[in-house]
């Protein structure tokens, strides 16, 4: 069994399907692997600040219903790098693609 | 005990020293004071500048300006400085035919000819003949792949382009692996039935097949009138990470080369010489002509449209016929300009071929005496215009720690670079040269393609570096900067400018290596070349070596590299070369108002 693979964790908590899927694509656009993982936790920034300091790659996503965010290890929890309720496929993307962006190095796309 | 102040109106600065006479008969200097210049150097608007700048002196000293027993303003040197760029041969590629550019994700590698077919039509393709499928954002990446992987059973389906960022996403979908273009973003303007050459590089390549013409030649079967029409598409194609060209039957290409023309040198005669022979040429033609009475471009070219612009603008300035203006200088500097490439799908430029000029004209002398009348009614002071600009500078240089005569001065302005040197009798002799801060902006600007002037200046003045984490850079030297806590992440992978403020973020997608690389080249264009011109017509006997010191004054002295750049290039010369310190506190800068100070003692002894 793998146990670290290098990924971006994304921990969701009844998580919104088709949300979850655009922010997959997101991330799998840029080429970047992902593990999704369900967690009893309802809080968003719990979610974030968990998902990034278990990641090999230290980047999280967290999607809490229909609220999304990411955080990168290091930062405080409760401060997420970005955060979007309710969003439109179009940011689930960018939210996804900032998440692989954040692990390659490269500059956040705007929401 | 005597207060005299010296005033320098600058093109962009107003600068003031504050000097004061002891009852021995020396020269204690109290306080200075720069601010920026209002209105256009030499006009009646610069008074309130003046004003402002006297204040701020004396404020510093807590004495009223009334205090102050005489002015002293400069006799502003008569040139105004401009620049203007133009490109001397142009590709005008027309009807879209072509698509070269750098999609972040492209997918699958290789390269593929085809017939253009758009996704919803593959129910019309026929077996046997390879297909370039197009699909617009409209269609989603599941559905792409999964109506490509139901046709490539039937057709020979060999690339797709995407109108959306789904490349990766399509092609992780797909059962036998394809070229992948994305981000296309007129994708509707691609002409179906045409044929059509697809290709992605491999990863940290560029393409290889389309930027080459006999490459465009072997995947669309071209003859060699034909290879040598695509040749401008190769051109422009080179160092992109994915391309398409499309045949449109017409040959819609044409590579337009616009007449360079002539320029000539008006000396004891005519001297011509052509723009397309280069810059180094052109100086050299301009070196050998000596004292220059005028400079102009043959009619209807782009030269020549170019410095008719110039003289045009610069009469405005003055309030003079364009026809009584003469350049009487001119830099000339090769570089790349990017050009639209008309039709382009994805909104494509191509680099050209360009020469950058920045030309000086002589005008009558300033109105000072205008200025001095104005500040003598509102102060009530004796106002005196008192020496040469060029003359107090160096005699303000002379200040500097650790100089001696004979000294040579070079002012490193915003139009002009300007040079006096003095020798041990106190003689001086002076220039003016075209081309100094502005042109190296410019530079920056075109051959960066950045949209923003003020964007080039910034890059000009500040050092770069590159965000790598939300908590460390590394900068332009290679060294790294770690920050306490996470800085904004609109800075992560970011280029930025280390602006002592706050950093800058560089909008453009362009390397920290190649900015670096294009501003250090346009310092040393502009800058060096005209110290060397500048230095070697006021040397005695226009040896440079003649020169023991050199002292760099003006705002451009103050860059974080240039004085360096021309310190390497003069220890060729074995002179001793350097940013100036003023009075031992100024640094570059007040050069001028404290000549004009010290001048006033010169004067009296």
């Amino acid at each position: 069994m793998i146990i670290n693979r290098p990924s971006i964790r994304i921990y969701t908590c009844h998580a919104d399907r088709d949300i979850l899927k655009e922010i997959c694509a997101g991330i799998e656009e840029e080429g970047v692997l992902y593990e999704i993982e369900e967690r009893q936790e309802t809080e968003l920034d719990v979610l974030c600040y968990d998902a990034a300091n278990e990641s090999v790659l230290g980047t999280g996503v967290g999607v809490a219903f229909s609220e999304t965010g990411m955080q990168m290890k290091g930062v405080p929890k409760g401060r997420n790098l970005f955060e979007v309720s309710n969003p439109t496929s179009g940011q689930c993307r960018i939210l996804g693609a900032n998440a692989a962006r954040a692990v390659k190095r490269m500059p956040f796309r705007i929401f | 005990m005597k207060l005299i102040a010296g005033v320098d109106i600058g093109n962009s600065t107003t600068e003031v020293c504050i000097g004061e006479i002891g009852g021995d008969g020396k020269m204690r200097f109290l306080s200075s004071s720069s601010v920026m210049t209002t209105g256009m150097k030499g006009t009646v608007a610069n008074t309130a500048g003046v004003i402002h700048a006297l204040d701020a002196a004396m404020g510093k000293i807590n004495r009223p300006v009334s205090e102050i027993s005489l002015i002293r303003i400069n006799e502003a040197a008569p040139v105004i400085g401009d620049t203007a760029m133009e490109t001397i041969t142009e590709t005008i590629i027309t009807e879209s035919s072509m698509i070269g550019h750098n999609p972040s994700t492209p997918a699958g590698a290789g390269q593929a000819a085809g017939t253009i077919i758009y996704i919803g039509h593959l129910p019309e393709g026929k077996p046997g003949i390879p297909y370039i499928v197009t699909a617009s954002s409209l269609s989603a990446y599941d559905e792409v792949a999964d109506v490509i992987n139901r046709y490539a059973k039937k057709l020979d389906i060999a690339g797709l382009i995407l109108q959306a960022d789904e490349a990766v996403l399509v092609e992780n979908r797909l059962e036998h692996k394809i070229p992948i273009v994305d981000e296309v973003k007129s994708i509707n303007s691609i002409p179906e039935w045409k044929m059509a050459a697809i290709e992605v590089a491999l990863p940290g390549q560029s393409v290889r097949m389309l930027s080459n013409p006999y490459g465009i030649a072997t995947l669309l079967k071209l003859d060699a009138d034909e290879t040598k029409a695509a040749t401008p598409i190769a051109k422009s194609l080179i160092g992109k990470r994915s391309a398409v060209v499309i045949r449109t039957p017409h040959g819609n290409v044409k590579e337009n080369v616009l007449p360079a023309g002539e320029l000539y040198v008006k000396s004891d005669q005519v001297y011509p010489v052509n723009i397309d022979s280069g810059a180094d040429r052109i100086m050299e033609v301009l070196g050998q002509a000596g004292e220059v009475i005028d400079i102009s471009g043959q009619p209807d070219t782009n030269i020549g449209n170019m410095l008719i612009n110039i003289k045009n603008g610069m009469g405005n300035l003055m309030g003079e016929e364009s026809g009584e203006i003469r350049i009487t200088d001119i830099l000339a500097v090769d570089t790349l300009a990017p050009v639209q490439i008309s039709g382009s799908l994805a909104g494509e430029s191509c680099m050209e071929k360009a020469v950058g000029v920045a030309a000086m004209v002589k005008t009558k002398h300033l109105p000072m005496e205008k200025i001095a009348d104005e500040l003598k009614r509102r102060l009530h002071i004796y106002v005196k215009v008192a020496g040469v600009e060029a003359v107090m500078a160096a005699l303000g240089a002379l200040t500097t720690p650790g100089t001696r005569l004979p000294l040579a001065m070079l002012d490193l302005g915003g139009g002009s670079t300007d040079a006096a040197v003095i020798d041990s009798d106190g003689r001086v002799k002076t220039t003016h040269k075209a081309g100094a801060g502005e042109l190296v902006s410019m530079i920056i600007q075109t051959e960066l393609g950045l949209s923003s002037r003020h964007t080039a200046e910034q890059i000009k003045k500040y050092p770069l570096a590159k965000v790598e984490s939300l908590f460390h850079m590394r900068l332009e030297n290679g060294a790294m900067h770690f920050f306490e806590n996470a800085i904004e992440p609109k800075y992560f992978g970011n280029v930025v400018l280390l602006h002592p403020e706050e950093m800058v973020i560089i909008d453009e997608d362009i390397p920290l290596e190649k900015i670096a690389a294009v501003r250090k080249d346009a310092k040393r264009k502009v800058f060096v070349r005209n110290a060397l011109r500048a230095l070697t017509e006021i040397a005695p006997g226009h040896n440079l070596r003649n020169i023991p010191n050199v002292v760099l004054v003006g705002g451009s002295a103050e860059d974080f590299e240039v004085p360096e750049m021309l310190m390497e290039e003069l220890a060729n010369y074995k002179i001793v070369c350097g940013r100036g310190n003023i009075r031992a506190s100024e640094g570059p800068r007040n050069a001028v108002a404290t000549g004009l100070v010290l001048s006033y003692t010169g004067g009296q002894q």
